[in-house]
């Protein structure tokens, strides 16, 4: 399997949704401009069928008819012209990603330098640095290849959330409103809910039963519970003491809302909960992780692994170790790997190293070498050759 | 590869059909508006239509309603195309990356801040400072003054050195001369090689300030002997260019990608920080690793054996990074398939054979043992305990 299989369904699937979703909306428009035309076609005829029809009558009636192909024109290639953007985006990124293959070596590392950006703007998303996000975006020239512009959207959403406002939350539902209700969404619910206990809050009971006639009617049947333990709090002040009804009043429902808009935002676009950044580097730390990791400073512990890193080891902690069947060796004095070039040799003390910087030792230092871990000096001839299977 | 041509392919559909019904659609929609603008003229000034005139008008009302609801239906019709980019995309790639992640494991204020960490020395250590510094503001970092001081430098320097400038380069390793000779670096013979390279392709105009310039040169007389005749040696040529001379691989540019390499190495080391930023290696890694990972586990799934996975002390598979990230030794005892451990280390046989000590106490007979790998024969006693 490779990679790009592995990591790249993200990068495909949010502008796939996108391109969806436009074709619904042009769908949409599409009908609605023809029903124009039908009523328009319906008009003239009616003024076809009287008895003696009047060529001002008529003209009237093809003047609006013409007006409404044209609208229907416009309409129609506006919205495919929107269809054909949404397509090309998942173009260049489909592009961006069959790079990944033909690219000559030296420019490999440029591609992964291009995706660990890339993976960075969506966890800055992901975690709220939208400002930083942007940046990098920008610095990197990856903007096309992100989902910068869905985060920006949840973004709004979730500030006006916090901000105890439920317009925009309701417009996004509405929005998304066939996929939300396949995904048995209760978020619209749930935000009716709120404005109901925010209006019993500020004392406007009347205005709150309204609300809940307009709104609690068609309901699912689960959620006949939610809605009576709701309408109880009209029996109550809004200071009441009894936990049942202090929890509903309590401002961390607006967190929830939060929580639960940003959880159906990611499932509506088919995005993991956690972020292809965090994954990968879960699965980086674990394939590297070994128990010399965890050792003291000088019994294994390397600079150069990123495990050994302070931060990264603590981050690695919790994570399961690389599993090793086989043998992997190196040198721990020039870090190359120990094989029928290098072979390893153990010295008198059991401290094993690769034959080739012990023979350069030797030679700089009249046959003797150095064990750089116990500092013991020896002669290369007792060095014994040790065999790896 | 095949999972992107797949998507491609469908996504190419869309292209064509979408341009298809657009085109199709202007000239329909054109021809109906004139078809019955012509009408409308021809409609004459009487006060009445005659009879044909209605019969032409209600068949091409006809006509225009029936275009436009078939314009509609087309336009539905395409959605089967649209949603097969859908199911091409999740047939080709994996979206469920759950049960690979362990849960939990970067979440909570006091992991985030690790971890932002980790990625604020990222950007850091590549120049990317101003980037840093956002996220610095937006994740609530406190990143010292004096912990990003040496990556400015180290990014002033190694701008410079792409820009082929030696100067900062040479006063960083003047400066730093004893802790490099430390580690055994070669970088400032070689800044001071280049610099002399440099006045040597300027001709012999420059020969008597080359000739000056080699005394820095001296210093390393006794380290690299050989490099040193060659340089001076190239000198003879000033006249007809070094380009054209025997030593015309001395102003090769590979050398000023060279010296980018050993200075961000040597500088690195002397930080004590790795040459590498410690994130892209762990993600190219993750990267390698991940592939695997999934395809172990559709197998334990398919096989019902998930009770492996949930062993989360070690991966259930072994993972292969290739010779480039190995830091550490680990050796596997080829008996047992397993990793030594302090209470289970590797013990060299006297015929040079190394397995581990569990194997050892198993395969011993009474008082004697026999490598598995060779014929000879040996007390169990005489096996020795290396370390790797």
């Amino acid at each position: 399997m490779a990679d790009v299989k592995a990591l790249e369904h993200p990068t495909l699937k949010v502008p796939y949704e996108l391109l969806n979703k436009k074709f619904r909306s042009a769908q949409k428009c599409i009908d609605r401009e023809v029903a124009h035309i039908h009523s328009a076609g319906n008009d003239l005829e009616a003024c076809l069928q009287q008895k003696s029809p009047t060529i001002g009558d008529v003209t009237w009636a093809i003047d609006s008819m013409v007006e409404k192909l044209c609208l229907l024109k416009r309409k129609a290639d506006e919205s495919i012209s929107e269809e054909l953007e949404a397509a090309r985006m998942i173009k260049r990124r489909v592009e961006h990603l069959k790079e990944a293959e033909s690219l000559e070596p030296h420019a490999k590392p440029l591609w992964h330098k291009k995706r660990l950006d890339r993976m960075l703007v969506e966890y800055f998303l992901r975690s709220g640095y939208y400002n930083t996000a942007i940046k990098l975006a920008q610095h990197s020239d990856i903007e096309d290849l992100t989902n910068i512009d869905l985060f920006l959207t949840s973004k709004q959403v979730e500030e006006s959330l916090s901000r105890r406002e439920t317009t925009p939350c309701l417009n996004w539902c509405y929005d998304n409103k066939s996929k939300l209700r396949k995904m048995k969404s209760t978020l619209e619910f749930k935000l009716r809910q709120q404005e109901f206990i925010e209006l019993v809050r500020s004392n406007q009971r009347m205005e709150a039963v309204r609300h809940a006639r307009k709104y609690f009617v068609n309901l699912e049947d689960d959620q006949l519970s939610d809605v009576q333990r709701v309408m109880g709090l009209l029996a109550f002040p809004s200071d009441t003491s009894i936990t049942t009804y202090q929890d509903l009043l309590d401002d961390k429902r607006w967190q929830d809302l939060v929580h639960q808009f940003r959880f159906e935002n990611f499932k509506l676009h088919q995005l993991n909960q956690s972020s292809v950044f965090a994954v990968s580097l879960q699965a980086g730390l674990s394939a590297l992780k070994t128990p010399f990791c965890y050792k003291g400073e000088h019994e294994g512990r390397n600079a150069d692994c990123p495990v050994c890193v302070k931060n990264l080891n603590e981050l690695a902690r919790p994570l399961p170790y690389a599993h090793c069947a086989n043998s992997k060796l190196i040198c721990t004095i020039t870090g190359l790997p120990l094989n029928e070039h290098n072979p390893p040799m153990s010295l008198p003390n059991g401290h094993v190293y690769g034959f080739n910087s012990l023979a350069e030792q030797a030679a700089q230092n009249d046959g003797r070498v150095v064990c750089p871990r116990t500092r013991e000096i020896f002669h290369i001839d007792e060095a014994e050759k040790v065999f790896v299977m | 590869m095949e999972s992107c041509n797949a998507v491609e392919r469908e996504v190419e559909k869309v292209f064509n059909k979408f341009a298809g019904l657009k085109d199709h659609s202007t000239k329909n929609l054109d021809e109906l508006c004139n078809s019955i603008q012509s009408i409308q003229r021809e409609l004459g000034d009487g006060e009445t239509l005659t009879a044909t005139q209605t019969l032409i008008l209600t068949q091409t009302v006809r006509r225009i309603k029936e275009a436009v609801s078939r314009l509609g239906q087309e336009h539905k019709e395409l959605h089967s195309t649209v949603s097969k980019v859908g199911k091409s995309i999740d047939r080709n790639f994996v979206n469920d990356l759950t049960s690979i992640a362990t849960d939990g494991a970067f979440e909570g204020t006091e992991k985030t801040h690790l971890l932002n960490e980790v990625v604020c020395e990222h950007f850091m250590r590549q120049g990317m400072l101003d980037i840093a510094d956002a996220l610095v503001a937006e994740a609530n970092l406190e990143i010292a003054g004096e912990k990003k001081e040496p990556f400015l430098e180290l990014h002033r320097i190694l701008g410079a050195l792409k820009q082929k400038n030696l100067e900062p380069a040479l006063c960083w390793a003047t400066s730093n001369k004893d802790r490099l000779r430390e580690i055994n670096s070669c970088l400032e013979f070689k800044l001071h090689r280049l610099k002399f390279i440099d006045l040597l392709r300027q001709g012999h105009m420059s020969q008597t300030e080359a000739l000056y310039y080699s005394r820095h040169l001296s210093q390393f007389a006794s380290q690299y002997p050989r490099d040193l005749q060659v340089l001076m040696g190239s000198m003879l040529y000033l006249r007809q260019g070094i380009e054209n001379s025997p030593y015309a691989h001395l102003v090769a540019p590979i050398y000023w990608e060279e010296i980018c390499d050993v200075f961000t190495r040597d500088a690195c080391c002397l930080l004590g920080m790795s040459v590498e930023s410690p994130l892209s290696v762990s993600i190219r890694a993750g990267c390698l690793a991940l592939p695997p990972l999934l395809n172990i586990r559709q197998v334990m799934q398919q096989r019902q054996v998930s009770g492996v996975w949930s062993n989360k002390d070690e991966l259930p598979v072994e993972i292969d990074l290739g010779k480039d990230y190995r830091y550490h030794s680990t050796f596997a005892c080829p008996i047992l398939r397993q990793q030594t451990t302090d209470t289970n280390p590797p013990m060299r046989l006297i015929c040079g054979h190394v397995i581990s000590k569990d194997a050892l106490t198993k395969l011993s007979n009474g008082t004697k043992v026999k490598c598995p790998y060779c014929p000879i024969e040996q007390l169990p006693m005489e096996a020795k305990q290396i370390y790797f």
